[in-house]
């Protein structure tokens, strides 16, 4: 266990030592920053006003940080999460492959299970740091303009209706949202993964993910009765379980049979990844 | 030490097989050469040795482990350096190390410290590997393959890209190893000359078979390269026939014939006489290595380019 843990330390390593991998989290910022910009303009303010005023009463006090910051993340992960974890994901083992940096490892006296595994969790781990960031960040750009203390006013088109706490439920909340995030994208990763152990170029498995990821999200959607059988053939729903941790009451039930989906359609990507690469020729 | 027995592999249907029916063995602190030209099927053999490319049929054996159903024991026992090998550029000589090494167990700061130091990269390890120049790079894959330490090494034409001096001081390197380790070498190469200084055996790989396995020195003494003139071009046209079961390759049109190692010259004189062929000479010819291959290589072309018979 000792071992693999150091394995996947290295891995880890390797990873954040690349600058690639802090662009990406400088893009995440950038984006955060261009959201908030548009949320703290004169006339959005003005709608969030009369809009929490309706709702909730105590515009002052329901704008906080963690409002704002959750209305941040939502916004950025929506425009890039997708894009940057199945882009990681994607690259881990069909980039290493075009590159050869994978027959350097190969050779070495290690299953290709258990690479493949050691890769796998550090996408995983990787996707954490990103949606803790990604949240943090949001949290402090929020904190920045509106200081600590208050409310915070919920609402996605997920959520049956508004939800608001008061600050340590909030903040409670928050946290628990943008942890879930790592549940609600493992399908992504898990695509990406599989497509990523084919002989394939690193950007076509990206490329087939989101698309497959914006194809099932636009099916679901549409109100024909026809897709109305295949609606529990659809990931993106599912995905949108992180929201459901804003309830204001928590749908626990719900959440574990989301989760737990979600967790088997992660495990069954890096599966069929892993049976794809098993027996696969890896020639210089 | 290493032995590979009957590798057969074809990646595509339509294709013609990479590798057909190649076997042959390492002995132990021996130096053993590959050589073929590109395509000729020395990547996938390694491959297979390396456990990167599944053999359609039989099995190579490391220190009796098999590669193909005991990967690890096998390749537990092995270094390997690829053509070009691709570091993570972004992260320093010794960081490369500590991944790679990392997926063998791991190993102590003072065995890498003496093998960086072996391999003459100590001043640069903590450098970016982006900015070695290709000498550099190439010393940096032989002290991975060295990490942890292995008792076979297989390179996969180590010395491409290298200046002369480099050539020269990575055989010396090799030289070092075997004495001082005795370490089984493995190595590929479509240099000529290197294979010649550098291995004590050698097989010839041609469009994925083996045509000739032998010495490297003293290639004359091992008689392999025999020139048959026989009375009439009907002796020579019977001659190519008893020679083909074989695997004694006989060029089209002239009267040299190449041996495989563990042929018998004299038996297949007797079997000439036996069969009636009327034999005027039966020469061996002094040959080097680059005489012997281009020869191989001219009679397998030439084989290939017959029309075929109706």
């Amino acid at each position: 266990m000792s071992l693999f843990l150091k394995q996947l330390g290295w891995e880890l390593f390797r990873m954040f030592a690349r600058k690639r991998t802090y662009i990406g989290f400088g893009v995440f910022v950038a984006v955060e920053l261009v959201i908030y910009a548009l949320l703290t303009l004169d006339r959005s303010e003005r709608n969030m006003e009369r809009w929490i005023e309706r709702v909730a009463g105590g515009f002052d006090h329901y704008f906080s940080a963690l409002t704002l910051a959750f209305m941040i993340v939502a916004f950025t992960m929506l425009l890039l999460g997708a894009v940057f974890v199945s882009l990681v994901t994607g690259d881990i083992v069909a980039k290493e492959t075009e590159d050869g940096n994978l027959r350097l490892l190969l050779v070495r006296p290690v299953s290709r299970f258990r690479l493949l595994l050691i890769k796998f969790l550090a996408c995983q781990l990787y996707a954490i740091a990103l949606f803790w960031f990604v949240g943090l960040t949001a949290f402090l750009v929020g904190l920045t303009e509106r200081g600590w203390g208050g409310g915070m006013f919920v609402w996605t088109p997920e959520l049956p209706r508004v939800s608001i706490f008061e600050w340590n439920e909030g903040l409670t909340r928050y946290a628990l949202a943008v942890t879930a995030f790592v549940f609600a994208y493992l399908p992504i990763t898990g695509i990406a993964f599989a497509l990523s152990c084919l002989k394939i170029k690193p950007a076509a498995a990206t490329i087939v993910t989101i698309a497959y990821i914006l194809a099932d999200s636009i099916l679901s959607k549409i109100p024909l009765p026809i897709f109305e059988d295949y609606q529990h053939w659809f990931i993106t729903p599912k995905m949108q379980s992180w929201a459901l941790l804003l309830y204001q009451d928590i749908p626990w039930p719900r959440v574990l049979e989301s989760w737990t989906w979600l967790v088997g359609f992660g495990i069954t990507g890096f599966v069929v990844g892993w049976v794809l690469f098993e027996r696969r020729d890896v020639k210089s | 030490m290493l032995t590979a027995s009957g590798l057969k592999k074809r990646f595509d249907r339509k294709a013609p097989a990479a590798l057909d029916d190649v076997s042959f063995s390492v002995e132990a602190g021996e130096i053993y050469g590959l050589l073929g030209h590109n395509g000729a099927g020395k990547s996938t053999a390694l491959g297979i040795m390396l456990g990167m490319v599944f053999p359609d049929e039989g099995e190579v054996l490391i220190g009796g482990k098999s590669v193909q159903r005991e990967r690890q024991a096998a390749l537990s026992q092995v270094g390997a350096i690829f053509e070009s090998p691709a570091f993570y550029e972004y992260l320093s000589g010794w960081q490369n190390l500590k991944v790679l090494t990392a997926f063998s167990g791991g190993v102590d700061r003072k065995t890498m410290e003496e093998v960086v130091e072996w391999v003459g990269l100590s001043k640069r390890i903590r450098h970016r590997v982006g900015t070695y120049s290709h000498g550099m790079r190439q010393r940096l894959a032989l002290a991975q393959a060295l990490l942890p330490r292995p008792r076979v090494l297989i390179l996969d034409e180590p010395t491409d890209g290298l200046d002369p001096e480099g050539i020269v001081e990575f055989r010396e390197q090799l030289f070092e190893l075997r004495e001082k380790s005795g370490v089984t070498i493995l190595l590929s190469s479509h240099l000529l000359s290197e294979v010649e200084q550098v291995c004590d055996r050698v097989a010839i790989l041609q469009a994925g078979r083996k045509v000739y396995e032998g010495a490297t020195r003293g290639l004359g003494g091992e008689g392999q390269l025999y020139r048959i003139e026989t009375a009439s071009a009907d002796d020579l046209a019977k001659a190519r026939k008893l020679a083909e079961p074989k695997s004694i390759l006989a060029g089209p049109g002239d009267d040299l014939f190449v041996f495989p190692a563990d042929a018998d010259p004299a038996g297949f004189l007797a079997d000439l006489v036996n069969a009636g062929v009327k034999v005027r000479q039966f020469v061996r010819l002094e040959s080097t290595l680059e005489d012997l291959y281009l020869e191989v290589s001219q009679i397998r072309r030439d084989r290939n380019q017959e029309p075929k018979s109706a």
